[in-house]
C-alpha cells in the first residue's frame, strides 16, 4: 500500500523530473507575486542564467501571474479586512534547453473564446509584427473591462521564443466555465 | 509646485520630479500592484506643470531596468504629454539610460523614441565604472 508520504514523494519526483523550479496551486495575490518573483530571480541568478534570458522569464512570469490575479473567475474576497484572492496555478521550469512558464485558471465560457482568438492572432505574428502591435496597443485608450490584458499577452508573446501554447478544459455538464491554460517558452 | 520624491521599492521605481528645475527622474523596476494608482498622481502633476505658464525646459531622465505592460502604458502616457508640450514650443529632452547589455531596455528605448518628433529623445547607454 502506498503511504501518503509516498504519494507526495511521487508528486515531488514527478515535478523534479519535469524540471519544475516551483509550482504553486491555490489562491494568488499581489504579495505572492512579489515573493515568488523574488525567489525566481534568486534561483536564476544562482544558476547563472544569462541576464537577458532571466529578464524575459521574469517578465513572462509577472504578466502571467497578473493575468490570473485580474481575470480568474475563481475568486475569494472580503471587504473588511480588504482581501482579494484569485484561484489559479503557476509553474516555472527549465527543460534542459528552455525555460517555460505555465499558468492556468478558471474563466467564464464567454471569456474563453475571445482569449483563444487573441492567442491565435498573436501566434500568427512575427517578432517585428508583435513589436508594432504592442506599440499600437500602448497608444490606444484601455479597452473596457480588459485592464490591459491584451498588452500583457503581447508582452508574453514578445519575450517568448516560440508561439504561446494554450489549451482549454471545459468544466461541468453545462460547460459554462473552462480551465484555460497557457504555456510560454523562453 | 511641490517637489515629488518617492523612494524605490521592490516593485516601484525611484521617482523625483523637481518642477522648479524642470528635472524629472524615474529609475529602477516598475510592476506596482496597481500601476494606475501609482502613476495617476504623477501624470496629473506632470500635466499641471506642462500646462502652467512656467515655460522652463524639461529634462526627463529614465533609467529603468524592468517594467511590466501596465507601467509601459503609463510611460507612454507621460511621453505623449511631453511630446505634446514640445509641439507647443516647450524645450523637452528625454534621456533613456540603459545598460548596453540589456537588450529589452534598449529595444524599448528605440520603440519609445519613434514617437518623438518635437521633443528630443536620446539613447544613453551607461558605461560600467
Amino acid at each position: 500500500m502506498t503511504t501518503w508520504a509516498e504519494t507526495y514523494n511521487d508528486y515531488r519526483r514527478w515535478l523534479n523530473g519535469q524540471g519544475i523550479i516551483f509550482s504553486f496551486t491555490g489562491y494568488l495575490s499581489e504579495d505572492m507575486l512579489t515573493t515568488l518573483g523574488s525567489a525566481l530571480k534568486k534561483r536564476m541568478a544562482l544558476s547563472e542564467t544569462d541576464a537577458n534570458v532571466a529578464k524575459r522569464v521574469f517578465s513572462v512570469f509577472v504578466e502571467q501571474v497578473q493575468n490570473i490575479i485580474r481575470y480568474s473567475a475563481d475568486r475569494l474576497a472580503s471587504a473588511e479586512p480588504p482581501v482579494e484572492l484569485s484561484g489559479g496555478m503557476v509553474t516555472v521550469g527549465f527543460d534542459g534547453h528552455r525555460f517555460f512558464v505555465v499558468c492556468g485558471n478558471v474563466v467564464d465560457a464567454a471569456r474563453a473564446e475571445p482569449l483563444r482568438e487573441r492567442l491565435i492572432h498573436l501566434a500568427s505574428l512575427d517578432k517585428e509584427q508583435l513589436k508594432a502591435y504592442y506599440r499600437e496597443k500602448l497608444r490606444e485608450p484601455a479597452e473596457a473591462d480588459s485592464q490591459g490584458a491584451s498588452i500583457g499577452l503581447i508582452e508574453i508573446a514578445r519575450r517568448s521564443s516560440e508561439p504561446i501554447e494554450y489549451d482549454i478544459v471545459w468544466l461541468g455538464t453545462a460547460r459554462n466555465r473552462a480551465f484555460f491554460c497557457i504555456k510560454a517558452f523562453i | 509646485m511641490e517637489k515629488v520624491s518617492i523612494a524605490p521599492t521592490d516593485r516601484s521605481p525611484l521617482v523625483e520630479f523637481d518642477f522648479s528645475k524642470g528635472c524629472f527622474r524615474l529609475e529602477g523596476e516598475s510592476y506596482p500592484e496597481d500601476s494606475a494608482s501609482f502613476f495617476a498622481p504623477l501624470l496629473k502633476d506632470m500635466r499641471t506643470f506642462l500646462e502652467s505658464d512656467d515655460a522652463r525646459p524639461v529634462s526627463f531622465n529614465l533609467a529603468m531596468t524592468y517594467f511590466n505592460s501596465s507601467s509601459a502604458k503609463a510611460l507612454m502616457n507621460m511621453f505623449q504629454m511631453l511630446e505634446d508640450a514640445a509641439g507647443l514650443g516647450r524645450a523637452v529632452v528625454v534621456n533613456w539610460h540603459y545598460h548596453p547589455d540589456d537588450d529589452t531596455m534598449e529595444e524599448f528605448g528605440e520603440d519609445f523614441g519613434l514617437d518623438f518628433e518635437n521633443a528630443e529623445f536620446r539613447m544613453c547607454p551607461t558605461v560600467d565604472a
